[in-house]
């Protein structure tokens, strides 16, 4: 036991950590330690506070409560820089590298080695290569460090954000969801590698949506859900990784709101088959008049792809689509003269305009409505817009506020109004709850409900497994661009059964 | 009661960014009506219109492109190619009609290469229409070599009206902008054509999602300026009654100085039409006074260039102070 501990000594630990936004607490008392060159995973659903938990070790927020120590010394991050000054480092999830520098000027962006020659500093460019090879080397690898970023492969690019942080030498690093968009041969390479810096004894924070990459490379499990952390287990107390599931979902009740499904008028309105873009495989499904269609998956499984895909912002290298029997060409043009409507998953950057008033951004899709001879009619379109914004119970200052001061709940829900005055058919919503409070939540599923039982058929695409559950007729799994599985929501088991196979792998490919 | 001083302060502040520029130029009208005897006269009203009645128009149009997002370095050169044409055309038939036709012609030419450069094959707008220009500067001088051309005496009447004429005590060009100002209001504030403008400005991605055709609005704006542009200049050949090699050269300039002060007019935050008009009045005005108080012409550069600053940084520091 004794002998234990001083192997393992706890380099970072945290007491009662917790964080406050607007008086809403998304996370609380998190109690979490981490060893010594140990893998560390942190898993839970999207919202359970991993990432907000990360950018306090981090140093991006600053915790409301609660106290953080870093080998036994109490730290207080004010910024990024004083995080990284004591050597917590992070391989964050996106890569970030400019695409004409080559792998060693990516490697020192920001801090770069200099030398002095007839007292100017220009860069020392021998050096920043060596110890790029060096870092490079450390991790098993080999490439040519003189190409430019944009001529490697994802997998060595993500090597060049590794090396990026080892150059620092940290004694902690962080790992945000590295293997994303991974092949799955890189992603086993990357694994090994990470156990490689392991055993070189680095400590190591891995976060990650996929179950059997904890089951692979941790030492320790912390599970959090709803802002809190609900159990630390070593590798060795858990069979298999089935066993995390109930701990990730637990027990609540997702009784707030529960659709009355209706049985659906069994035509198919939207008929898609073996549909192949850059990103999807083989998509085929129908949607019902009057139903709705869950898309579950984790956070780039290909959900927005079929999105893009049917609106024609994608190309599409294969298959066919139909609308009432009829054959379909995505366009945006088109969708919309086919009755197609879009939520995009991004507000901000898809959604709205910002420095427009509510009125011209809820206008603005089907304007021609209330124009004529290219002539807006004003009060047509305010009065329209008042209407919107009772119904919904959008807080706003009125129908001319610009729609950025408004919180993402109401932007959301401006947006969704911009669509109904147009009376679609086929409605497509990409995380359309993603960052909005829970009463703006709960109006959204309201309003798809009525819309299906107003004979409208909606794709609802998600990563919160819970609301799809309560409002879909049926839920297909999506996983690496395929859709790898459909349940009925109603089957008792199929919570657990749904989310293991959007957390699992490739298993079901092909 | 706190509230109430803060409420004021807001409004005060609001009141300044949306019309801070319009009294600033309201200020620089009677600094110069002090400083110079014949600046405030009905003559010399009438003379400052008529002077930036071209720019007016030229900075109309680029409006258009700037409230969708992008920019048009070839306006100046292409004022110039098109003071060329219109003269060689006018020369070689005496008809006016076809030089008219021959100038839009080329503005709407130009104008469409530029969109399409722009909007369709995805060049960054500054680096397309910069090349552009120069291609037109070039070709330009490659018609005269160089050297300025002149109406002949029984060129049509016309010709010269259009640009030295009067309804009453107005000259022609006052009239022209002054309906061309009036246009370009309304189809920008009052259209879906204006509407879907602004939104591709205020968020490209956005529009794309709402359904708009993006690429063909963005190209319809460079068409617009390609025929502001021509516009300008037509009036500009028959002001001249020639075609000058470094006509319209100062376009560029000063219509980039109109769009940025449109811009803090307001509360747009973007160019808008009626900005455009007051801005055209500050650029125009400054011109004109300095002129008439003796400044060498130097110093009227260096003045335009630190009244666009001095606006840019206004509005910027208003609409931080708005959203805190």
């Amino acid at each position: 036991m004794a002998e234990e501990k001083k192997q393992k000594k706890i380099i970072l630990r945290s007491e009662n950590l917790g964080k406050e936004f607007n008086g809403v607490w998304v996370l609380k008392d998190i109690n979490f330690d981490l060893r010594e060159g140990e893998i560390h995973s942190l898993v839970g659903e999207n919202g359970a506070g991993k990432s907000t938990f990360i950018k306090i070790l981090s140093g991006v927020y600053k915790a409301s409560e609660g106290n953080l120590y870093v080998e036994d010394n109490p730290v207080n991050f004010e910024s990024v820089h004083e995080s990284e000054e004591v050597g917590i480092r992070t391989v964050h999830q996106e890569i970030n590298l400019v695409p004409y520098f080559n792998a060693y000027e990516n490697i020192f962006i920001g801090s770069e080695e200099v030398k002095k020659v007839f007292n100017l500093r220009i860069l020392d460019d021998v050096k920043m290569k060596k110890k790029s090879k060096n870092a490079i080397k450390e991790l098993g690898i080999k490439f040519d460090v003189g190409r430019s970023a944009q001529f490697l492969s994802t997998a060595c690019q993500k090597v060049i954000e590794i090396a990026k942080v080892l150059v620092q030498n940290p004694k902690i690093i962080i790992f945000d969801e590295p293997t994303t968009a991974l092949g799955e041969e890189e992603r086993d390479n990357l694994l090994e590698i990470i156990k490689e810096l392991k055993s070189k004894g680095y400590s190591i924070i891995y976060i990650t949506h996929n179950l059997e990459e904890v089951m692979n490379i941790s030492d320790r499990i912390t599970v959090f859900r709803d802002g809190n952390k609900i159990d630390t287990v070593t590798k060795d107390d858990i069979l298999k990784m089935e066993d995390i599931i109930p701990m990730m979902l637990g027990h609540k009740s997702y009784e707030n709101f529960c659709r009355n499904c209706e049985p659906v008028d069994d035509v198919d309105r939207l008929e898609i088959s073996k549909l192949y873009t850059k990103r999807l495989k083989n998509i085929s499904f129908q949607v019902k008049k009057g139903e709705i269609v869950g898309i579950a998956g984790i956070v780039g499984a290909g959900k927005t792809e079929i999105a893009k895909a049917l609106f024609g912002l994608d190309n599409i290298l294969g298959g066919k689509i139909k609308i009432n029997g009829v054959s379909y060409i995505p366009s945006p043009k088109e969708a919309i003269m086919r009755g197609i409507a879009l939520v995009p998953e991004e507000r901000k950057t898809e959604g709205i305009v910002p420095n427009f008033s509510v009125t011209k951004n809820t206008t603005l899709t089907y304007l021609n409505k209330w124009t004529q001879s290219g002539v807006i009619n004003k009060e047509h379109e305010l009065s329209v817009t008042k209407e919107y914004i009772s119904k919904f119970d959008i807080k706003t200052t009125g129908p001319r506020q610009p729609i950025k001061y408004l919180s993402g709940g109401n932007q959301q829900k401006v947006i969704v109004s911009r669509w109904l005055l147009g009376d679609f058919d086929i409605g497509i919503f990409d995380e359309p709850t993603k960052g909005i409070d829970i009463k703006a939540k709960e109006d959204i599923y309201i309003l798809l409900d009525e819309l299906a039982s107003k004979g409208k058929s909606i794709i609802f695409l998600s990563s919160y497994l819970p609301e799809l559950i309560n409002i879909c007729n049926r839920i297909l799994v999506i996983n690496n661009g395929r859709i790898v599985d459909e349940f009925d929501p109603r089957t008792l088991n199929a919570k657990n059964e749904i989310m293991t196979a959007m957390m699992e792998g490739y298993k079901n490919a092909e | 009661m706190q509230n109430d001083t803060i409420n004021k302060s807001r409004q005060r502040i609001e009141f300044v960014r949306r019309y801070g520029t319009v009294i600033g130029a309201l200020m620089i009208f009677i600094i110069f009506s002090f400083a110079s005897e014949n600046f405030f006269t009905a003559r010399n009203f009438m003379m400052l219109l008529r002077q930036l009645s071209m720019l007016t128009i030229v900075a109309m149009g680029f409006t258009f492109v700037m409230a969708a997002g992008g920019f048009d370095m070839s306006i100046g050169n292409l004022t110039g190619l098109i003071n060329m044409v219109f003269t060689i055309v006018l020369l070689n038939t005496n008809s006016f009609l076809l030089a008219t036709i021959a100038g839009i012609t080329i503005g709407l030419i130009v104008g469409f290469v530029n969109g399409t450069l722009v909007a369709y094959i995805g060049l960054p707008d500054f680096i397309a229409t910069f090349a552009v220009g120069s291609i037109v500067y070039g070709i330009k001088m490659l018609l005269t070599k160089g050297n300025p051309i002149f109406f002949r005496e029984d060129a049509p009447a016309i010709a010269k009206a259009i640009g030295q004429g009067y309804l009453g005590p107005i000259p022609l060009p006052v009239i022209f902008m002054l309906i061309y100002v009036l246009l370009g209001i309304f189809v920008l504030s009052k259209t879906s054509f204006g509407r879907r403008i602004y939104a591709i400005g205020g968020n490209a991605t956005a529009s794309i999602f709402a359904g708009i055709d993006i690429k063909k609005y963005r190209r319809y704006t460079f068409l617009i300026s390609g025929f502001s542009v021509a516009l300008a200049a037509i009036i500009l050949t028959s002001r001249l009654g020639s075609g000058q090699p470094l006509a319209g050269e100062d376009f560029l300039l000063d219509a980039i100085a109109v769009a940025f002060l449109s811009s803090t007019m307001f509360g747009e935050g973007e160019p808008n039409g009626a900005g455009t008009f007051v801005g055209a009045f500050i650029v125009g005005m400054l011109n004109n006074g300095l002129t008439m108080l003796n400044v060498p012409y130097y110093f009227q550069y260096i003045t335009k260039g630190l009244v666009v600053i001095l606006a840019v940084v206004l509005s910027a520091v208003f609409a931080k102070k708005l959203s805190e």
